[in-house]
């Protein structure tokens, strides 16, 4: 029994043990109960669109599983912000294939239009998007917005994804999807012990097998395996890679070896592109990515990533380069198991051997022409998506978050088969993107064109074909006042 | 008196054959002012600019220097304009061809069984979208899983082919794409042409045992002629504009193989929003198609010039 003395009155209040914690518990209960009610009551006089409905859209990549698990996981945003905020959201999903998708954008926003109210952009396009002022530029938002505040996972997250002009700290875009390339190979062909035994009789060597095994292997070393593989009279090749003129499928596919053997493709500081793209370097590793062609299965010239995705599902190729961002359609059911996911081969020998793939993946951009509540929405959203769960969720669904946070977690790569080489693509130095200029789709539609043109054979001098495409983005960007030079007399003369 | 003035003054106004004619023109003439009129005369003008939507920047008047890039310009656009020349000739040609032979046999064969269902499967391809007829053969002609290479693989023996990345095939793979669809238009307009030739002088030229070839040129060929030139000039104007059955199948490529005209106006304007260069190639191309169609009804008109 539990004895209270009233102040003052000098008489004895006495109040039952077990009453006091029927009422204690009692309390408890009502204060567990209705407490998410009395939050929401707060929330609905702090927040703005408390009690109000609304409905967003999202402008995203068709066919491409990251880009649509914005909208499949929005439910669970419509649930947060319901019992945070007290308001209720619905988003509808409208998506064009990546070729299409900025003409779609595009077209939208020049009309000032609140259509797409987010967009999932390519990370070539932030400064297309961004320079017309068509999207909002997120340097205050983030500054107001304590969660959008991360610590990115490495520096080239934030090149690619987020800031426009290159090198400054004008922050246009936050990462949605993180991507790099890798390598997928067929773990069930190197386990094959009559592989693995005809292997070692015709090169001297075993089969790598680890992702450790291919870390450390150069083209030259990755070449006999995809030579041994290529068994065209069995209707299987040893490698895949892509060639396609669309979109930027063989710029992205060259880059790695354009790179990854020192060269350059301009001068982001001058916009020079003359002289630095076109060398006889750059044109020997051209020669180099159109060689491998000769071990991809016929056809491969028009091979994209939907492609590459088919022949190797099917059976067709013991291993593609392929992007990250696809591996839950590159490893289907009937592949569990059978896949390794690994970093591409390194270019060179020796200590000097090195990889520079290109970076894919997509930032969030925000419509600048949302009205008040859709920008309120818009921001509620991007800080729902780096909160810890989300992002864990999201890995778990097959995306792939680029915060440090989430990558550093000890079960990041059990998460998915490719989460590994993902994150150790993703450190700084091992993969880069190409320009963020306003003028990229110019840029890389000739691009494309001479790519194409050479490993199709249309044109049969590499550097002839690198003459061309330098000679024609220089004039694009000095007709854009961002290269300083004109092209050189010695343009004139290029065809391709 | 009463009962004229008692009508709604819209009726009146009918009473007049001019203001009537006026009248039934009006909407047609409106539409056609505010989505063909105002838009040429638009596109007429944004083409003396210089103006990208990505730009961020006001349109900025520059004269004719679009027109004189245009004309100096490296990209291959004499090249486009070559290769658009021939796939309109080739195309339509082999397209004319075909649909006239396939249109005598099916005016002589009135009396065949199933020629309803026959004719309906022959005119399928035409009535497709030309961007599902794109994708499928894109599939069809794939070296590795598709059909005909598997066809010509198990009839013939022959290695894969791959028609679409070939610089040499791939023009003329798109082409016979383009003929499976086109031809049965002309077929159409063959049959139409046939049925307007009186059949008292089919008759009496058959009476008259005139030879098929001279009946061709004098009876069929003097009334059909119209209507067929009318085909023709309709699929060379259609074929002139080819952009939607070459970006599924080869988006121009390999290299610059199979790129014509329409898709570098496609790309400039809605890839690169190149609105000013666009809208002068735009204008350019409106030329040639107006010198085309000049050219048609001149050619078509010259006999009855001569005889007038």
């Amino acid at each position: 029994m539990t004895v209270f003395k009233s102040p003052g009155s000098g008489s004895k209040f006495v109040l039952p043990r077990r009453s006091l914690l029927k009422g204690g518990a009692a309390l408890g209960m009502s204060t567990a109960l209705g407490a998410p009610f009395i939050n929401r009551l707060f929330a609905a006089e702090e927040h703005p669109l408390a009690g109000q409905s609304i409905e967003m859209n999202i402008l995203g990549i068709a066919g491409w599983v990251p880009s649509s698990l914005g909208v499949k996981m929005s439910p669970l945003f419509a649930d947060y912000v319901k019992e945070k905020y007290g308001y209720t959201v619905s988003f509808a999903f409208a998506e064009a294939p990546f070729s299409d998708l900025f003409q779609k954008a595009a077209t939208s926003l020049a009309t000032k239009s609140q259509e797409y109210n987010i967009i999932i952009s390519d990370s070539q396009w932030l400064g297309a998007l961004a320079k017309p002022g068509w999207i909002l530029k997120l340097n205050d938002v983030i500054a107001k917005n304590p969660a959008l505040q991360l610590d990115w996972y490495s520096q080239t997250v934030v090149d690619t994804y987020m800031t426009y002009p290159d090198g400054t700290k004008d922050i246009w875009g936050l990462p949605q999807e993180g991507d790099v390339e890798a390598l997928y190979v067929r773990k069930d062909w190197l386990d094959d012990p009559k592989e693995k035994e005809a292997f070692q009789a015709k090169y001297g060597k075993p089969l790598p097998q680890t992702f450790e095994d291919f870390d450390a292997l150069t083209m030259d070393e990755f070449e006999k395996i995809a030579e041994f593989f290529t068994r065209p009279d069995e209707q299987r090749w040893g490698f895949a890679q892509q060639y396609s003129r669309v979109y930027d499928f063989a710029t992205c596919a060259f880059n790695n070896y354009l790179w990854s053997r020192g060269g350059e493709i301009w001068d982001p500081a001058t916009g020079q592109i003359e002289g630095i793209l076109n060398t006889q370097q750059n044109a020997d590793s051209l020669q180099a990515f159109k060689d491998w062609l000769k071990y991809c299965p016929p056809g491969a010239t028009n091979f994209g990533i939907a492609e590459g995705i088919d022949v190797f599902t099917q059976g067709k190729v013991f291993s593609t380069i392929q992007w990250a961002a696809v591996g839950s359609a590159m490893i289907t059911d009937e592949l569990k198991g059978k896949v390794l996911v690994v970093p591409p081969p390194k270019h060179g020998t020796g200590d000097a051997a090195k990889r520079i793939c290109s970076m894919g993946g997509q930032p969030w951009v925000i419509n600048a022409f949302n009205d008040e509540k859709k920008m309120r929405v818009a921001i509620d959203f991007m800080n729902w998506w780096y909160q810890p769960d989300t992002a864990v969720e999201f890995a778990k669904r097959g995306g792939n978050p680029c915060d440090k946070a989430t990558l550093s977690r000890d079960d990041f790569n059990s998460i998915n088969p490719w989460n590994q080489t993902y994150k150790f693509m993703l450190e700084e130095g091992r993969s880069r993107d190409f320009w963020h200029d306003p003028k990229y789709s110019e840029m890389l539609a000739i691009q494309q064109e001479g790519y194409s043109s050479f490993v199709t054979g249309q044109s049969s001098d590499p550097k002839a074909v690198l003459d061309y495409i330098a000679c024609a983005q220089q004039q694009i960007l000095n007709d854009e006042g961002v290269a300083k030079t004109a092209p050189s007399d010695a343009c004139a003369a290029t065809s391709l | 008196m009463s009962a004229i003035t008692s009508r709604p003054r819209l009726a009146r106004l009918f009473d007049d054959r001019r203001m009537m004619v006026l009248t039934l023109l009006a909407p047609v003439m409106l539409f056609f002012i505010v989505f063909n009129t105002i838009p040429t005369l638009w596109l007429l003008g944004l083409s003396f600019y210089n103006f990208s939507l990505t730009s961020g920047m006001p349109p900025e008047f520059i004269g004719v220097r679009n027109f004189v890039q245009i004309f100096h310009s490296r990209n291959g656009i004499w090249l486009d304009l070559s290769r658009t020349f021939t796939f309109v000739v080739c195309g339509v040609g082999i397209q004319t061809v075909l649909g006239a032979a396939l249109g005598f046999l099916f005016w002589g064969s009135r009396d065949m069984p199933g020629r309803r269902i026959a004719l309906t499967m022959l005119f399928a391809p035409m009535v497709l979208t030309p961007v599902a007829t794109g994708t499928f053969f894109r599939f069809i002609y794939d070296p590795t899983f598709g059909v005909l290479n598997a066809m010509s693989h198990g009839l013939f023996g022959t290695g894969p082919i791959d028609f679409l990345g070939n610089p040499s095939l791939a023009f003329w793979a798109v082409l016979a794409v383009d003929c499976w669809m086109w031809t049965p238009f002309m077929t159409l307009m063959t049959l139409a042409a046939l049925g307007s030739v009186p059949k008292a002088e089919l008759e009496a030229a058959e009476i008259d045992r005139v030879p098929f070839v001279r009946r061709l040129s004098l009876v069929i060929w003097h009334h059909g002629k119209f209507i067929l030139m009318l085909g023709i000039l309709l699929r060379t104007i259609d074929s002139f504009k080819t952009l939607d059955l070459i970006i599924p199948m080869t988006k121009g490529g390999p290299g610059q193989q199979t790129r014509l005209v329409a898709m570098e106006v496609n790309k400039q304007a809605f890839e690169s929003f190149n609105m000013g260069w666009s809208s002068a190639y735009s204008v350019l191309l409106l030329l040639i198609s107006i010198a085309m169609t000049s050219v048609f009804i001149y050619v078509l008109n010259l006999r009855r010039r001569r005889e007038g």
